[in-house]
């Protein structure tokens, strides 16, 4: 999969580009508005990583002039660090498929990005097997051979998040951060994730035992696959 | 008082005051005026009296009756003699009084000189008397007259007073009317200047508007220095913590290392966090939200609830919602969410394991107030006084805080007119009432 990375500041691009590039897409750049411009007519992406505020126009025109264009399917997840209040709102009601302020964790990123090719394309199976454990992804629901595994909507997210930046340690403050968003202040005490884990491994480790389910001392969790 | 009515006010009263003074001063010098003409007259109708005595004439009186009185038909004056116990006089001694006498079945006022003479060998006392009824008269004309020009001066120059006030005070009323009261944003300010002739408004006028620019200034310097701050500081973050997490995909990362940078993002994330809450405060100071939701707080405390459930069963917290009204608000939601839930979750973080709070609501005077109150480990005076400012914490090991919560709070409760009253007792409990001043 292809991604433009439509970004001025130039480290930031190139940090996105190298996660990214780990992750198997294929990245490129543009700095200013008009390259963007030029390269969203020549190509069609799977991604396009749109920051608001670029040196020679705005993120929301480019936005504009791409939504105009005819038979594309490229997903634009709008990033930025601008501070107005409704550019979220505006973002999404221009056809953004997704906002994330910056700073923002490059695995969040990706979960998103995740999360909308399963919309988009429906091409992925809804369903991801981790050890016998079903997760289906569109249900939001969790078994293992035919019997169902009660979760509760944040144990779901915590386990879909892990699952999807698998066999990667994901810190406690990343994990609160996706579960409860935004939430102010919350994330002065993350450490509160560990309950839902606790829960969620106890639900696991009824049907089969979980030691692919690792919690890294100090720092978070990992699922080893 | 209106300044308009205090000058009035003071008009009227220096008025009465002069009237008043001016009316005594008068009558009074009346009153000795016409007294002492009735002396000299008293005086020479005795004179003559005396010079025209004769020892016939006396015994004529005498014989005539016990006492003599003579009146003239209008009984203006009166002569009256009386044969006393003898006692040896020199000279005659005049002693006027003021007395009722009855003459001719008539009572009246008269001004009365008496005296006593030696005649043939014996002491007469004589009384020549002048009414005084045409000097009461008069002044009690004078003091009609004094009522009638008061209360009809004080009524005109009151009107006056009050026209020519309000035309000379027009300008500085329009300049607290516009200028101050009804500003509220200053970037809506008039610099209309106010038209007057009078030197000192003008003087206010300018003095208003050009501190009213520098207000301006100031705000248009802050919405920047907020937009840039957000921009210049979040995108470095951004690129460190991408960086980080970067690092962290190289397989030869030993633990230490590893440890060290997921530390790193946490405190990047904790940078993010106060940035994010200073923006938050200066956008909400800054009237940046709208207010055009209409929030229904039952529906927004469930909410919280339900975000909560796993930190109060974690806590071991029963949190009880008593609402009782279907209270609804025209504001911005998520703000009013950020506002409750940081109230409540403080509620939580500050209470004892096994604790409890009760959400409770009631309509005092038209107004709607909601309560939230727990058994935490409460605040003393002095932290109360603090607890809303910023980058203020209360003493607690028990997690880490930047101490913006409530400053938050705060910010959000003053745009949305919400008054926050805090009643706290230390190791009790705290309780914390929200006063939703704008109805719906």
């Amino acid at each position: 999969m292809n991604v433009l990375i439509v970004e001025d500041e130039k480290s930031l691009a190139l940090e996105v580009d190298e996660y990214l590039s780990h992750e198997g897409f294929t990245v490129e750049h543009a700095r200013t508005r008009k390259s963007a411009e030029e390269k969203i007519f020549v190509n069609n992406y799977d991604f396009i990583l749109l920051d608001l505020g670029l040196p020679d126009g705005d993120g929301f025109e480019l936005l504009k002039m791409f939504k105009q264009l005819k038979d594309r399917d490229d997903a634009v997840i709008i990033l930025t660090a601008r501070a107005a209040v409704d550019d979220r709102v505006r973002g999404l009601e221009e056809g953004a498929d997704d906002y994330l302020p910056k700073p923002f964790s490059l695995n969040e990123l990706l979960a998103r990005m995740h999360a909308i090719t399963r919309r988009k394309h429906k091409l992925e199976s809804n369903e991801i097997t981790v050890k016998g454990f079903k997760i289906n992804i569109q249900n939001r629901t969790v078994s293992f051979g035919i019997e169902r595994i009660n979760l509760t909507r944040k144990e779901f997210e915590i386990l879909n998040y892990l699952v999807l930046n698998k066999n990667r340690v994901i810190s406690r403050t990343n994990l609160t951060e996706h579960v409860w968003g935004d939430v102010l202040e919350i994330n002065s005490d993350s450490n509160f994730v560990d309950v839902h884990v606790k829960n969620l491994r106890k639900k696991l480790s009824q049907h089969a035992p979980t030691d692919w389910f690792e919690t890294v001392r100090s720092i978070g969790y990992r699922i080893n696959i | 008082m209106k300044l308009q009515f205090k000058l009035a006010l003071y008009n009227t009263l220096t008025k009465v005051a002069i009237i008043f003074f001016t009316g005594g001063v008068i009558l009074i010098s009346l009153e000795k005026i016409s007294y002492h003409h009735i002396s000299l007259r008293l005086e020479t109708k005795k004179n003559e009296f005396l010079k025209s005595l004769s020892s016939k004439r006396i015994s004529q009186i005498l014989a005539q009756n016990e006492s003599f009185t003579d009146y003239n038909i209008l009984k203006d004056d009166y002569i009256m003699l009386k044969q006393v116990k003898y006692e040896s006089i020199t000279t005659v001694i005049d002693t006027f009084s003021t007395a009722q006498r009855t003459i001719d079945k008539s009572i009246d006022m008269y001004r009365i000189l008496t005296c006593k003479f030696n005649y043939n060998k014996r002491t007469y006392l004589l009384e020549v008397g002048n009414t005084i009824d045409a000097v009461e008269e008069l002044k009690n004309t004078i003091k009609g007259f004094t009522l009638v020009i008061l209360i009809f001066a004080l009524s005109l120059t009151l009107l006056s007073d009050l026209i020519f006030t309000k035309y000379l005070l027009k300008p500085f009323y329009n300049i607290i009317e516009h200028k101050l009261i009804r500003v509220n944003d200053p970037l809506n300010f008039d610099y209309q200047k106010v038209e007057t002739s009078t030197q000192d408004f003008n003087l206010l006028d300018d003095s208003i508007n050009s501190l009213m620019k520098k207000i301006t200034d100031m705000f248009i310097l802050e919405k920047q220095f907020i937009a840039n701050v957000s921009h210049e500081l979040l995108t470095p973050i951004s690129i460190m913590s991408s960086r980080l997490e970067n690092l962290l995909l190289h397989e030869t990362l030993s633990e230490e290392a590893e440890n060290k940078i997921f530390a790193s993002l946490k405190t990047l994330i904790r940078l993010k966090s106060i940035i994010n809450s200073l923006l938050l405060i200066s956008q909400v100071e800054n009237n940046q939200f709208n207010k055009n939701d209409i929030v229904k707080i039952p529906e927004i405390i469930t909410e919280i609830n339900e975000e909560l459930e796993d930190r109060l069963e974690d806590k071991d917290i029963t949190l009880t919602n008593d609402i009782k009204y279907e209270q609804a608000i025209i504001g911005n939601r998520s703000l009013m969410h950020t506002l409750l839930f940081n109230l409540i979750n403080n509620a939580v973080k500050y209470n004892y394991k096994g604790g409890s709070i009760i959400i409770n609501d009631e309509v005092v005077n038209g107004i709607y107030v909601l309560e939230i109150k727990d058994t935490g480990v409460g605040m003393d005076n002095a932290q109360i006084e603090k607890a809303f400012t910023r980058f203020e914490k209360l003493d607690t090991d028990e997690r880490e805080s930047y101490g913006l919560g409530l400053a938050i709070v705060k910010s959000i409760a003053a745009f949305h007119k919400i008054d926050i009253d805090v009643v706290s007792e230390k190791n009790k409990g705290t309780l914390i009432k929200l006063k939703f001043n704008e109805r719906r």
